[in-house]
C-alpha cells in the first residue's frame, strides 16, 4: 500500500467517524407500512430537522412487528411503535412496553378523552381513530340496522370483512348487537353469517379490493373503515355511509414506548410532535389519519372523508382491546369452523 | 469430460454450498418446527392438524383443484401441442410465441383481468344471458370455478411448451403408420403418442400441479377466503394467527404433494411405455 492510499483511507475513516457521530442521535420507530411517503413528508423529515436526529422507520404488518419487538426484548432496537389497541395490550402483557410519561407530552390535554388512555393501563396514547360502518347503494337498498346486511335480498350483494381483518370483529360485534346479543364471544353473529355464507359474495381481506367490486356491481354494500371511504366517493354511483340504529363501531391506533429503550426522551418528543395540532391537521388534510387532537380544524370536504369531531369520537361503540385480545384465537377458530369452509 | 472427479466436484461446490446455505438449511429448520415440542420430537402436531375439519376440507380442495387443473391442462395441452408441431416451421414459431405471451404478463395483472371477465357484468355473464342460457347473472367470481379457470390459464402454457418439446421428437411417420395399421384416434394417442411423449407430460404435469398447489395470488384474488387453499391458509396462519407450527406443517404437505405428483406421473408414464 502506498503512502497516498494509506492517507486516503485514513481520511475516509476520520470522515465517516465524524459522520457517524453527527447521526448518533437516532430514533427508531416501528409503524404500519401504510402512507409512508406522506408520513415522511409531514412527520419524519420536519422532526429530523427539529431534533437534529435521524428517524429510522421499520414497517411491516402488526404480527411481524410484534414478533420483532419480542425477539429484541432484552436489547430493544425500536424506541417507539404504533399499533392497534389490542396489539398494544398484547405488548403490555408480554412486558414489551412501558408506561407513557404523559407529563412530557405538551399536546396530551388536547386529545379527545377516548384517546388519552384507551386501554386504561397508562401504556398507550391514541393518535388516530376511525369509524366503521356500511357503505351501500342507495338505489338498491336502505340500511337502518347492521342486521339488514343479512336480509335475503341484500346478503347476495354484500362483501363482509373477514375475521382476520381489523374490521371483522367490530362488524360482527355490531351485527350481534343488532341480533340481540352483546356477548363478546361473537357466537350469535358468526352463526348468523355462516347461515348466509353461501349467499354473501365474498369475505374480503383487503378493503382496496372493494372499490372495484362496487364499480363492477359485484357488490352493493360492505362494512368498511372510514379511511377506505374516499375512493368510493369518486365512483359514479349513488353511495351512502350508513348510520345504523345500533351505532357505528371502529378502532383506534395508539403509540407505545418500548421497555428498556435508550432514547425515551427523544421518543416522547417525537410522539408529542406527532400529536401536535400542526402535524395532526396536515395528516388529516392529506386524508392519511383522522385526528385524535381535538383542536384540529379541517374543511367540510376533508371532514366528510375522515372520522372527525368530538361527537363522532364519543358516539363510536369500540370493542375493548382486552376483549379482542382474549377472544382473537377463539373467534378465528369459530369463524374457520363455521364460515371458512 | 473431466480428467478426474475432484475437478468436477470443485466446480460444483460453490453452487452446492449456495443451495445448502440459502435453501436446504432454512427449509430443514422450517420443517423441523412441525415435529418439535418441549418434550422432544413427535408427529402430534400433524395429527392435530388433520383432525380439524377446516384443514381437511382445505387439503381436499387443494388436491382436487390441483388434479383437475393438471388433467384439464394435459387434455387441452396435448391437443394444442399436437396442432402446433404439425404446423409449418414459420407459423409454429408464431404460435409458440402466442403460447408464451401470457407468461410475460404479471400474474397479478392477469388475475385482476379475470375479475372483470368473470364478474356479474363481465363478458361471460353478458354472453350467457345474451344467448338466453341464464335469466340473471351467474356467480362465478369467488367460487372454485373461478380459481380453476384462473389457475388453468396461468399454467396451461407450461404444459403446452413441455408437450411441444416432447412431441417434436415424435417420429413423423409414427401416427400415420398407426392409422394405416387400423388404430383409431384414441388408440393412436394411448399406444403411440402418450408413451413417446411421456417425459413432456411428466415435466408439464409436475409444473402445473406444483404451480397450482403453491399459487397464492390467483386463489387469494379469485377465490378469496370463501375458497381457502393450503397456500392461502398458510398465509393466514402466519400473518394472523402467528402459528408457525401450522404453517410449517402446510409447507411440508405442499412439498410432499409435489413429490408425490412427480412420482405418480412417472409411474403412469413408465407403466404405459412398459406395455
Amino acid at each position: 500500500m502506498t503512502l497516498k492510499t494509506l492517507l486516503c483511507a485514513a481520511t475516509a475513516l476520520t470522515l465517516s467517524a465524524g459522520f457517524a457521530q453527527a447521526q448518533d442521535k437516532t430514533l427508531t420507530i416501528s409503524a404500519y407500512a401504510f402512507a409512508q411517503d406522506e408520513f415522511s413528508e409531514i412527520l419524519y423529515k420536519p422532526f429530523e430537522e427539529k431534533c437534529g436526529c435521524k428517524v429510522v422507520v421499520e414497517t411491516g404488518n402488526s404480527v411481524e412487528r410484534l414478533a420483532k419487538l419480542e425477539a429484541n426484548k432484552d436489547n430493544p432496537v425500536i424506541d417507539m411503535a404504533v399499533m392497534s389497541t389490542a396489539d398494544a395490550m398484547a405488548a403490555s402483557r408480554n412486558g414489551l412496553i412501558d408506561t407513557v410519561d404523559t407529563s412530557k407530552l405538551t399536546n396530551f390535554d388536547k386529545l379527545y378523552d377516548v384517546a388519552k388512555d384507551p386501554n386504561g393501563d397508562g401504556m398507550s396514547v391514541g393518535y388516530t381513530f376511525y369509524a366503521t360502518s356500511i357503505v351501500y347503494r342507495t338505489d338498491k337498498m336502505k340500511i337502518d340496522s347492521w342486521a339488514d346486511l343479512l336480509k335475503d335480498d341484500i346478503a347476495p350483494h354484500i362483501a363482509f370483512p373477514n375475521i382476520t381483518t381489523n374490521q371483522g370483529a367490530p362488524a360482527l360485534y355490531m351485527l350481534g348487537k343488532a341480533l340481540g346479543s352483546d356477548n363478546p364471544d361473537l357466537q350469535v353473529p358468526i352463526d348468523a353469517v355462516s347461515k348466509k355464507a353461501g349467499d354473501i359474495v365474498t369475505f374480503y381481506v383487503k378493503s382496496s379490493q372493494l372499490v372495484q367490486l362496487m364499480q363492477q356491481e359485484e357488490i352493493w354494500a360492505a362494512p368498511i373503515g372510514r379511511f377506505s371511504w374516499a375512493p368510493f366517493t369518486k365512483l359514479d354511483l349513488p353511495l351512502a355511509w350508513a348510520t345504523p340504529k345500533e351505532g357505528q363501531t371502529g378502532g383506534m391506533n395508539v403509540m407505545v414506548v418500548t421497555k428498556g429503550s435508550k432514547n425515551r426522551d427523544l421518543a416522547l418528543e417525537f410522539m408529542d410532535y406527532w400529536l401536535s395540532t400542526e402535524v395532526q391537521t396536515k395528516l388529516a388534510t392529506a386524508l392519511v389519519d383522522s385526528p385524535a387532537n381535538s383542536e384540529v380544524k379541517v374543511s367540510d370536504e376533508v371532514a366528510n372523508n375522515i372520522t372527525y369531531g368530538a361527537e363522532t369520537a364519543k358516539s363510536l361503540t369500540l370493542l375493548p382491546a382486552s376483549v379482542s385480545l382474549d377472544n382473537r384465537d377463539a373467534w378465528l377458530a369459530e369463524w374457520n369452523a363455521k364460515v371458512g369452509q | 469430460m473431466f480428467q478426474n472427479r475432484t475437478e468436477a466436484l470443485a466446480l460444483a461446490l460453490p453452487a452446492a454450498v449456495f443451495a445448502a446455505v440459502v435453501f436446504l438449511v432454512p427449509v430443514a429448520l422450517l420443517l423441523s418446527e412441525g415435529f418439535k415440542t418441549a418434550d422432544g420430537w413427535t408427529i402430534q402436531a400433524y395429527i392435530d392438524f388433520f383432525s380439524m375439519p377446516l384443514n381437511q376440507a382445505v387439503f381436499l380442495r387443494t388436491l382436487k383443484l390441483g388434479l383437475t387443473v393438471t388433467l384439464a391442462a394435459a387434455v387441452i395441452g396435448y391437443a394444442a401441442a399436437y396442432a402446433i408441431v404439425t404446423l409449418p416451421a414459420s407459423s409454429k414459431g408464431k404460435m409458440i410465441g402466442l403460447v408464451v405471451l401470457p407468461l410475460m404478463i404479471s400474474p397479478v395483472a392477469r388475475t385482476y383481468a379475470w375479475i372483470v371477465i368473470l364478474g356479474r357484468t363481465g363478458i361471460i355473464n353478458q354472453a350467457l344471458s345474451a344467448v338466453g342460457l341464464t335469466d340473471g347473472p351467474v356467480r362465478i367470481l369467488f367460487t372454485e370455478t373461478a380459481v380453476f379457470i384462473g389457475l388453468l390459464q396461468l399454467f396451461l402454457p407450461l404444459m403446452i411448451i413441455s408437450l411441444i418439446s416432447a412431441l417434436e421428437n415424435l417420429p413423423r411417420d409414427a401416427v400415420p403408420a398407426a392409422r394405416v395399421l387400423g388404430a383409431n384416434w384414441f388408440q393412436v394417442f394411448w399406444k403411440v403418442i402418450l408413451p413417446l411423449s411421456r417425459e413432456g407430460l411428466i415435466v408439464g404435469g409436475t409444473l402445473v400441479f406444483t404451480g397450482s398447489l403453491t399459487a397464492y395470488i390467483t386463489p387469494a384474488i379469485l377465490g378469496g377466503s370463501k375458497v381457502l387453499m393450503l397456500e392461502t391458509l398458510l398465509y393466514q396462519q402466519v400473518t394472523v394467527a402467528n402459528n408457525f407450527v401450522s404453517a410449517s406443517i402446510i409447507a411440508l404437505i405442499l412439498i410432499a404433494m409435489s413429490f408425490a405428483a412427480n412420482i405418480l406421473l412417472r409411474r403412469i408414464a413408465s407403466a404405459r411405455s412398459a406395455k
